[in-house]
């Protein structure tokens, strides 16, 4: 018959082995004598990687606060005060000394990409010719390589620097290298690669608008609206193509304050068709979008659905009846004013009713004499030009 | 073999417990030192690509309203003011309202930014003690400003209730008026919420730090100090641990338990239909983001509490003991009565995250730790006496607890250097990183006794007065 032996297990051959005056201490005192001994070396590593970071801080910035003056100069002399641009000659037969960049003080890494940031930061404050010959230093450097490398590799963070690097040099970046981009699983990514893509496609910028499924975020539309509105040269198409067709409400919702941005009136009837949509958070920026167009021509409709919205909606509807201002429908404000229970409704239409200025004239005084007080009190708020809200 | 005895029994038993507890507590935090690494070096990472400008220039964006209850702030309410109006944001309003001040808090804002009182639509939404008179600025050059004039109703909670609906805009920003805040503070608290996929980010919050020595210039901080005096000075170490280690690690996992009321943005329309803060609690932040969060898992709203690791606002905290103890009985005594009005969610899985993590971890480790604290010290003091107590056993496990205790706070310093070089000298770093190895032997212990002084007032139904912190202010000259 086999005995089976009893073997140690690996937690006590390790303190065996290595802590034996331990060894006859209960397996509670072995587990707190091994954890103190992590948490000791984990203060000592903590306490160094403090000291490391600040002094790897210390040294990157002494060596930028040495470097930067020096590219301040050089950018200064030979591309702010060139003296071929300042004769209007063109830009690309501006003489450029470009091999002072190429000096061996701008060989490591850390160099070149300190030479790119302020490249940049001197791009965003300066504007054409001299602006076109920082790029053409850019170039003519073989930094844009440099850049363009970062796009190559693996880390979808030196991606970003990549294309914020080319994008900021107003450099082309070829669709085949950024389309795959723009549907990036990382969000940070495919942000930045649209809004490279609508800043430098000379083909189809908006191409991604029909294409994308997941909703543009609303800091996403900040940074695509400003991109759109920003870009020089760039050809805005019809917005009420995605208007219409597109399934992508949060696309829909952004193309509305597109086509407010670019006036595009031809886009109002889209719009007011857009007014049919069960989503009522998109329904309330359509109805938003037609005030601010002050369509007259929705008018009737947005009056005639008032009474089966949501509040959010119904809030609009009255804000819109303001900005369009004909008239027409000074008496329905009143009646709202006068019998709605929601405290918002009545604020909203008052604001709507006074903002008629002087058609609405007679009304007000009439609604001042003979409202509550708290509706008194609600058209003297709005009344007041110290109030904004 | 010999039976145990009863005695025997019931020692086996809470020593049993007593180490499952305090094993179970020292994962969780080992969790949150994990979990918040993590969330900082993703919000790092993916910060360094952020052009906060953008919103700055923006013209589709999100308005926000900065409410900052003030009562008896005479001495510094102007800087104050104009420290608020000077934030970077483009759509925004600062509403101060004037809880009744027996000083001249009123008087000198209106004097000083030439407010006239205008007819006000004030929607009472939330109930309040009543305003007197609403005040508006009229010089151009403060249009952002309303000044709220109110009945004392008592507590910050009234006031801020006052404040929000007063508010013109869908979020606001809950501060103390004498809280310094970043220039920044409004465009880094609105980008979580604009850039969040899937969920409804219903708050958000960031570190708090002490303002206690620093140096300050028209109502901003012109350099960031380690606070001199020691109280203070503990708690610059105690929020970092609280804010960078564990509320990060919180908000990696949707769990964040409160939005501290110093600095919070949060979302109007769930704080009203919630119903808005509490004037009878003793811990209203903590209580409206419980109230909140419980509203939103009834209404089936998939909501987020978002937490980011930059310190933007700076706060003056007790510099003596006295004051100390006041403001910790208070926090006790709001946390146990916070248990108390909620119990209803503990361990109750209809509420998801916050009926089975946020509470039962705030029932166990955060109401009942101090009790279990000071049951162990008194069992330990017995077993002395009565000579059963294996000596060398004992010294090991305390050794254990104690390093493992400084290992936790030193690795919340380690993180929070990660994110921001705060402190400009070696020195200064060095002297703070000093505080964990005394902080249990000095700091803790008074914690805890507050805590205890805290929970027994509120068991024994002691009426709580709320007393003056006695801020010291802050000096506006730089030091050479």
């Amino acid at each position: 018959m086999n005995i089976p032996v009893q073997t140690d297990s690996f937690f006590e051959r390790f303190f065996r082995q290595n802590f034996f005056y331990f060894d006859r201490y209960p397996l509670v005192i072995k587990i707190a004598v091994l954890l103190t001994l992590i948490a000791v070396i984990t203060i000592l590593v903590a306490y160094s990687s403090i000291l490391l970071r600040r002094f790897a801080a210390y040294l990157r910035e002494k060596r930028l606060h040495a470097i930067h003056p020096h590219i301040d100069e050089l950018l200064t002399e030979y591309v702010l005060l060139n003296e071929d641009a300042m004769m209007q000659v063109p830009v690309e037969e501006v003489r450029l000394q470009t091999e002072v960049f190429l000096s061996r003080q701008f060989r490591k890494r850390w160099q070149k990409q300190a030479l790119i940031d302020r490249m940049i930061h001197f791009k965003k404050n300066v504007t054409g010719d001299i602006s076109m010959l920082l790029t053409r230093v850019y170039v003519e450097t073989g930094l844009d390589k440099f850049s363009m490398s970062k796009l190559k590799k693996m880390g979808w963070s030196s991606k970003v620097i990549g294309i914020v690097e080319l994008t900021s040099m107003d450099m082309t970046i070829a669709d085949v290298t950024i389309l795959p981009l723009t549907n990036s699983r990382n969000r940070t990514l495919r942000a930045e690669a649209r809004n490279a893509y609508i800043k430098l496609s000379k083909n189809d910028p908006f191409k991604f608008f029909d294409v994308t499924m997941e909703p543009l975020l609303m800091w996403n539309q900040l940074e695509l609206f400003r991109t759109i509105t920003t870009t020089e040269g760039l050809s805005i198409p019809n917005f009420a193509r995605w208007i219409s067709y597109s399934t992508n409400k949060s696309i829909v919702a952004f193309c509305l304050k597109l086509a407010l941005h670019y006036n595009q009136r031809e886009a109002i009837p889209s719009i007011i068709h857009l007014l049919n949509t069960r989503d009522h958070y998109l329904r309330a920026d359509t109805i938003n979008c037609l005030g601010k167009f002050m369509a007259e021509d929705a008018e009737e409709k947005l009056v005639h659905m008032y009474f089966n919205q949501p509040v959010n909606c119904q809030i609009e509807i009255l804000k819109a009846l303001g900005r369009i201002a004909t008239g027409n429908h000074l008496d329905f404000l009143k009646n709202e004013f006068l019998r709605s229970t929601d405290f918002e409704l009545r604020k909203n239409a008052a604001k709507s009713i006074i903002r008629h200025q002087a058609l609405a004239t007679q009304m007000i005084q009439e609604l001042l004499s003979n409202a509550t007080t708290e509706n008194a009190l609600i058209l003297k708020h709005c009344m007041n030009p110290l109030i904004k809200y | 073999m010999e039976q145990p005895t009863l005695i025997e029994k019931i020692t086996h038993f809470f020593e049993s417990g007593i180490f499952i507890y305090g094993i179970t507590l020292l994962i969780s935090y080992s969790l949150l030192a994990i979990l918040s690494l993590i969330a900082i070096l993703r919000f790092q990472k993916e910060d360094r690509y952020v052009d906060y400008n953008l919103l700055i220039t923006s013209k589709i964006p999100v308005g926000i309203s900065v409410i900052a209850p003030a009562f008896n702030e005479g001495l510094t309410i102007i800087s104050n003011v104009r420290s608020l109006m000077n934030l970077n944001y483009p759509r925004y309003e600062v509403i101060i309202v004037n809880d009744g001040s027996s000083d001249d808090t009123l008087e000198k804002m209106i004097r000083e930014f030439e407010l006239v009182p205008v007819d006000f639509a004030y929607h009472k939404r939330l109930n309040t003690f009543p305003v007197r008179k609403i005040f508006r600025s009229s010089n151009a050059a403060y249009s952002k400003l309303t000044v709220v004039d109110k009945v004392n109703g008592k507590s910050k909670a009234d006031a801020s209730n006052a404040g929000i609906n007063a508010a013109s805009f869908p979020y606001f920003l809950c501060t103390d008026v004498d809280c310094i805040l970043n220039k920044d503070t409004l465009l880094r608290l609105i980008k979580p919420i604009i850039d969040e996929p899937r969920k409804r980010v219903i708050a958000t919050g960031a570190t708090l730090r002490m303002a206690n020595s620093c140096e300050m210039d028209e109502g901003g901080i012109t350099r960031v100090r380690v606070p001199k005096r020691i109280i203070p000075r503990f708690q610059e170490v105690e929020y970092i641990r609280a804010f960078v280690l564990g509320k990060m690690g919180w908000s990696a996992i949707n769990c964040v338990p409160n939005v501290s009321g110093g600095l919070g943005l949060f979302d109007k329309d769930i704080v009203i239909r919630a119903g808005g803060y509490d004037p009878l609690s003793f811990g209203e932040d903590m209580e409206l983001m419980i109230r909140m969060e419980a509203f939103c898992c009834s209404q089936k709203i998939d909501y987020a509490v978002r937490y980011i690791p930059l310190s933007l606002c700076w706060t003056e905290g007790p510099s003596t003991v006295k004051i100390l103890r006041r403001q910790r009985i208070r926090w006790a005594r709001g946390l146990i009565q916070l248990m108390s009005q909620h119990r209803r969610l503990l361990f109750n899985p209809f509420y998801g995250r916050l009926g089975l993590i946020v509470m039962p971890y705030n029932f166990l480790f955060e109401l009942i730790a101090p009790v279990i604290e000071a049951v162990g010290i008194i069992y330990y003091i017995i077993m002395i006496i009565t000579g059963n107590i294996n000596t060398p056993y004992a010294i090991m496990l305390l050794v254990f607890v104690y390093i493992y205790s400084v290992m936790i706070t030193t690795l919340a310093i380690l993180w929070d250097q990660i994110t921001y070089k705060t402190y400009k000298s070696w020195r200064e770093t060095f002297s703070l990183c000093l505080m964990p190895f005394f902080e249990m032997l000095i700091y803790h212990p008074l914690v805890m006794l507050f805590s205890l002084r805290g929970y027994f007032n509120f068991i024994t139904g002691q009426k709580h007065s709320w007393g003056n912190m006695q801020r010291q202010g802050f000096s506006n000259t730089p030091k050479k």
